[in-house]
Order: C-alpha cells, then sequence, then structure tokens
C-alpha cells in the first residue's frame, strides 16, 4: 500500500433537500493508493450517500474531497476518468447481449476498440461468461448478470474502484470468482472502496476498514485492529453490533 | 464521434428487439391516418365540395323557376329534386321530407311569381313613361303567396344564406331582363319599328378565378391533402412518449446512474437517441405519405399530391421530428415517473394538435385560437407540409417555419440538459 491518499474527504456534510438530520456530519477520512477500503454501516449510515458524492452522482453540502490530487467540485469530469463505478444495482440493458453491453460502456470510456474487444473477451473467460457472451442480459441469471455488471465497471482498468454490495445476492462460488477477480485487480494497482453488510466478506477481502453511523465515523482500522480494539468481541461483526446497537434500522 | 456512433448503435438495436413496440409504432399512426382521413372526408366534401340536398317545388314553371333551377343545379353545391305541380305533391308533404332529414333545403316558388315580378316591372315603367308612349301591356291578378324557404334544423346558416342570395340574383337578374325587354317594347312602339334588341346572356363583367401557387390547377385542402401532413405530424410527436419512457427506464433501472458516473456528456446520449427516434419518425412520415399517394385513392379518396419541392419536403419532415423528438427527451428528463411522462405527454399533444390545426384546420379557427395556434410547433409545422403540398413553394418559403421547428429542438434539449445538470440527481 502507499502512503499516498488517493481520496482526501475532509469535511464533508450532506444534507438531503427537506431534512434537518445531515446524512453525512463532517465526515474525514483518507483512502491509500492500493488499499481495499471497507466502508462499513447500518442501513442510512452514509455509506451509499458517501459514494455517490465521490463518483459524482450527488453533490455535497460542503467540505472538501480531493481525488488522485483533482478537486471533486472543479474537476468532477477528469476524476470520472480515473474511476469505476459498480452499483448494488444491476444497471445492464436487458436486451442487449453480454458483449453489447460491455461494449456500449467500454466504448463510453473511450476505450479503443480492438483493445476493448480483447478485453472483453478475456475478462469474460476470466469470469466463466465466454460462452454466454452473445447472449441478451434478460436470459441470464442474478448471479450472471452480478458478473457482467461488475466488468461493466472495469473494463477500462480504473485508478479507483467503488464497489457497493458487488456480491449481494450471489451464491458462494459466484462470490469466489468475483472476490478473486478484484483482489488480482488490487494487486495490478486498482484502489477498492467498498461497501456492504456482508461483514465476514469485509473482514477477509479489505485491508482497512471504517464504520460509520449517522453520517459520522465511530471506528477505523484494519479489520484485525478493529477486532482486537473491542475486548469481547471475536469478529467484525461482534464489533458491528456492539457499535451500532441491536435495534433495526430502516 | 464514437461515442455517440455507439449511443445510437445501443439504441437502433435496442429498438429493432423491441418488434411489438417498433410494430405499434409505425402501425398505429398508418392506421390513425386512415380511418381519420375516410372520416373526414365526408366533412372536407361539404366544405369544399357539393351535396347539399334541395327539394325544388316549382309551381311557377316560368321564368323564375326555371332560372333558379338551372341555377342551382350548374352551382355544384347543390342536388336538386325537383317537384312540379304535375307531381301533385303537397308543400306540407315537402315540408315534411326536411323536417326528417331527407332534404336539407327545400324552396317553393309558387305559381305566378314571374308574373308578380312582370307586373311589378309594367308598374315601374309605366310610372317612368307618359300615358301616350306605353304599348298596353297586359297585367294578370296578383298572387299574394310567397316565395317559401325552409330548412332541417341542422342546415348552417351558411348554407341558408348561399340558397337565400341565390334566389336573390335570380330574381334579381330576372327583373332587369324583363325592364329591359318592357323598355324595349317600349321603344318599338315609339319608333314603330321590331328593333329585335336582345338582352345579353352573358355578364358585362366575368371572373377569372385562379388558386396562388405555383401549379396549373388548384389544390384546396382536402381530407387527404389535410390529413396526411396533419396526421404525420401527430404521430411524429408521439413519438415523445417513447423518448421519455427510454429515458426514465435508463434512470429507473440505474442505467442513467452509471452513465452519469462515465465521462461523458448528456448531450452525447441525448443526441444519440435523438437520431435514432428522428430515424423512426422519418420512416413514420415517408409510410403516412405513401398511403396518402398510394393506399388512400384505393379508398375512392382524392390521391396525395406532394409537389415537386422535395427538399422542403424533407427539411419539413426532418424538422418536426426532431421537434417532436427533442420534446420527449425535454419530457423524459423532467418526469420522475412513467405515469408522469405518459400523462402529460398525450395530453400535451392532443392540445397541441388541436391549437395547431390538425384536427380543425387553422383557417376554420376563431381569430383568438389562431393567434394561440401561432405558438403550436404543430401548426409551424402543418404550414410548412401546406407550403410544399399545396403551394408547391421553394425550400425559402419552407425554411421559416422549419427554423421554428429547429428551434423549439434546441430549446428542449437545453432545457433537458440543464434541468439534469442543475438537479444532479439520477
Amino acid at each position: 500500500m502507499g502512503n499516498k491518499p488517493l481520496i482526501e474527504i475532509k469535511n464533508l456534510v450532506k444534507y438531503y433537500k427537506g431534512s434537518f438530520e445531515p446524512a453525512l456530519n463532517d465526515l474525514t477520512l483518507n483512502v491509500y493508493e492500493g488499499e481495499i477500503f471497507g466502508l462499513l454501516g447500518p442501513n442510512g449510515a452514509g455509506k451509499t450517500t458517501t459514494i455517490s458524492i465521490l463518483c459524482g452522482l450527488l453533490l455535497m453540502t460542503s467540505g472538501e474531497v480531493t481525488i488522485a490530487g483533482h478537486k471533486l467540485k472543479d474537476e468532477v469530469r477528469k476524476i470520472k476518468t480515473l474511476i469505476g463505478v459498480v452499483s448494488q444495482d444491476i444497471a445492464l440493458y436487458d436486451n442487449l447481449t453480454a458483449y453489447e453491453n460491455l461494449k456500449y460502456f467500454g466504448s463510453l470510456y473511450g476505450m479503443n476498440s480492438k483493445h476493448l474487444d480483447e478485453k472483453i473477451n478475456v475478462s469474460l473467460e476470466r469470469l466463466g461468461l465466454l460462452k454466454q457472451g452473445n447472449t441478451r442480459i434478460k436470459k441470464f441469471s442474478g448471479g450472471m448478470k452480478r458478473r457482467i455488471n461488475l466488468l461493466a465497471g472495469i473494463l477500462h482498468e480504473p485508478l479507483l474502484l467503488f464497489l457497493d454490495e458487488p456480491t449481494v445476492g450471489v451464491d458462494a462460488q459466484t462470490r469466489r470468482i468475483i472476490l478473486d477477480y478484484l483482489k488480482d485487480l488490487n494487486n495490478n494497482g486498482t484502489t477498492i472502496m467498498y461497501s456492504s453488510h456482508l461483514l465476514d466478506e469485509a473482514e477477509k477481502f479489505c485491508s482497512n476498514i471504517v464504520i460509520i453511523d449517522y453520517g459520522e465515523i465511530i471506528c477505523s482500522g484494519s479489520p484485525g485492529e478493529i477486532v482486537k480494539s473491542q475486548k469481547e468481541a471475536d469478529t467484525l461483526e461482534d464489533v458491528f453490533i456492539e457499535l451500532t446497537g441491536r435495534k433495526v434500522r430502516d | 464521434m464514437r461515442k455517440i456512433v455507439n449511443t445510437i448503435h445501443k439504441e437502433a438495436v435496442l429498438l429493432i428487439r423491441d418488434k411489438e413496440g417498433l410494430a405499434l409504432m409505425f402501425l398505429m399512426p398508418l392506421i390513425l391516418v386512415i380511418v381519420v382521413t375516410l372520416l373526414q372526408h365526408k366533412i372536407y366534401q361539404n366544405v369544399n365540395e357539393t351535396h347539399i340536398q334541395l327539394v325544388l317545388i316549382d309551381y311557377d314553371q316560368d321564368s323564375v323557376g326555371l332560372a333558379f333551377r338551372k341555377g342551382v343545379q350548374s352551382s355544384g353545391i347543390f342536388e336538386v329534386t325537383l317537384i312540379t305541380r304535375e307531381d301533385k305533391i303537397k308543400l306540407s308533404d315537402a315540408k315534411k321530407l326536411v323536417a326528417k332529414g331527407k332534404y336539407q333545403m327545400g324552396i317553393y316558388i309558387p305559381e305566378g311569381t314571374t308574373q308578380i315580378i312582370k307586373n311589378r316591372v309594367i308598374s315601374v315603367v309605366k310610372s317612368q313613361l307618359p300615358l301616350n308612349v306605353m304599348p298596353e301591356i297586359d297585367i294578370d291578378n296578383q298572387n299574394n303567396e310567397k316565395v317559401e324557404l325552409f330548412f332541417d334544423p341542422i342546415t348552417k346558416a351558411s348554407f341558408q344564406n348561399i340558397v337565400k342570395g341565390t334566389l336573390n340574383e335570380f330574381i334579381a337578374k330576372i327583373e332587369t331582363r324583363m325592364v329591359f325587354i318592357t323598355y324595349s317594347k317600349v321603344i318599338d312602339a315609339i319608333t314603330n319599328q321590331n328593333t329585335n334588341i336582345v338582352y345579353p346572356a352573358t355578364s358585362a363583367i366575368v371572373f377569372k378565378e385562379s388558386y396562388v401557387s405555383e401549379y396549373n390547377r388548384g389544390i384546396v385542402p382536402n381530407a387527404v391533402q389535410h390529413n396526411v401532413p396533419a396526421w404525420t405530424l401527430f404521430a411524429m410527436f408521439f413519438i415523445c412518449m417513447p423518448v421519455a419512457g427510454n429515458i426514465i427506464r435508463e434512470r429507473k433501472e440505474g442505467l442513467s446512474a452509471r452513465i452519469k458516473t462515465i465521462p461523458v456528456s448528456y448531450f452525447i446520449i441525448i443526441m444519440g437517441k435523438a437520431f435514432v427516434f428522428v430515424m423512426v419518425c422519418i420512416l413514420q412520415a415517408t409510410m403516412i405519405i405513401a398511403v396518402g399517394k398510394f393506399l388512400l385513392p384505393l379508398f375512392d379518396m382524392p390521391e396525395l399530391i406532394l409537389g415537386s419541392n422535395i427538399s422542403g419536403l424533407l427539411l419539413i419532415v426532418i424538422s418536426s421530428a426532431l421537434a417532436a423528438t427533442g420534446y420527449g427527451a425535454m419530457i423524459g428528463t423532467l418526469s420522475t415517473s412513467f405515469i408522469q411522462a405518459s400523462s402529460f405527454g398525450a395530453v400535451s399533444v392532443v392540445i397541441l394538435a388541436a391549437l395547431g390545426g390538425v384536427w380543425i384546420p387553422v383557417y376554420l379557427m376563431s381569430q383568438a385560437m389562431r393567434n394561440i395556434s401561432a405558438f403550436s410547433p404543430m401548426s409551424w409545422g402543418i404550414k410548412g407540409f401546406y407550403e410544399v403540398f399545396l403551394r408547391n413553394s421553394t425550400l425559402i418559403d419552407v425554411l421559416p417555419h422549419a427554423v421554428k421547428l429547429l428551434a423549439f429542438f434546441i430549446i428542449c434539449i437545453s432545457i433537458a440538459i440543464v434541468y439534469r445538470k442543475l438537479k444532479n440527481t439520477v
């Protein structure tokens, strides 16, 4: 891991229209190059809001965000060339084939057609979907769609990848394929910011974790450090429950 | 450039694969044009052509009756059923037939009507000349019966006025002719000669009528000439529904959010969509025009006359298609749900169509509605089509209407882009 912060968030505040409670309350954190950074928290804690602001999908109320040295407020278009986003929603065209979907999204990143074709074929093969490349997405299973959804966000080999629940609703085999692929991507230099409710997965996958609640950081460190910080906790989930309580969030 | 080409390709593939949607997009406007044109054909005939059923009860059977019969028959406006004394049909029976709607109007010319005019003329002439000059001309007993006009209550006032005007015109002609003949007889009596002066059969002033167009023959906006361009525009503007639906679907399915994280401008995305839907509109227009040209004549309808300004036609079709697509893009961007977009889109298109003269031609509207109509993009489109189809105008004449439509497209697209930027929501 590098010592240089790839993402610098300072005093980030977000109020949604009509709400008097901040979704993000003075959030400050750094994500370093080469990290797999886990952003964890219960429902409504502010995880998706944070990622949406960093991707340029939402405007911040106040604060300062710098990604790879570029200020988000001023250089959002430049930042978009450096990032990849994989949301928890399957954002694919049902009536296009896997290949057509990937070709379209890759071309929007300005990828060279020949390079894009090669990259699509290699990626499909790696994720076990080469034979289904010319099948329309509507005929895919949930796990297959999830893999294509992932590929659509990473084909252009981003410097920084945002993952919002990338393995939700998939079987163990598919999860293993996805996580291995992401690990390789990280080893090849892509920094990952990951958000999930699957705490055991996060514990194994992330190199550094922040737990947020009510828009504020309540705990941070490596998974091991976080578990050790709580005396009666054996797992990250124990810490999570200890810190955020047992009350169900909506 | 590659981004927009790929967007166009993607939109085209998605559209082609939605076979049901595609079929509806092309078939429905065709059915609409055929049905509406067939329905309105009769209305246009009433406005432009003949077929007012008139029963003429001619008990006079003299100059007035004969002249009026010839006049209404040759006017081309009426289909005349003649009843004479020999038919032994009473006036009350004829009135009943009109009341039942078999005839739209009836005219009763009683016996001796011509004689009444003759008597009047003789009286007038006598009063103007010395007694010893006036030759002996018989005056029959006055007939007190009046000429009667009776109408089916649904008959328009304008047609009633046409009949009254025509009748007055013939009576005036007969009176003039009789005055002329009477004075001729007086002159013959004074000069003791038979001058045989003949009253001219034609008027001194004749009308030369023409339609101010490049055509040799006049082309009136009949059901085909009006409905084909009007409903082509209506169908084109209904493209706003699939365009808006396409944008909303992308937003609902998270595709818009994904695209928003990619370094590509909304302008490229929206122009890619616009290109494909503009092509759809052009195809729709081509098919509807082909229906007007080749299919409607098979239903005993007039053939659509295209004119020779094909570049003008192309310009007005493309600019209308752009306006319609831009309108759809704006609705899709501003609406938050399918229901919003479909309700607003459908109703607004119907209103724009009504104002634009799709249903009722603008020239039949009140002045106030005509003023409002000037703001409907469909009105600009129809005017552009009229330039090509009815006036056979040049490209320059079509240009002002096309420019308005293009400006409308630019405004709609700009609103969509600015709104999306300001809103900054997915």
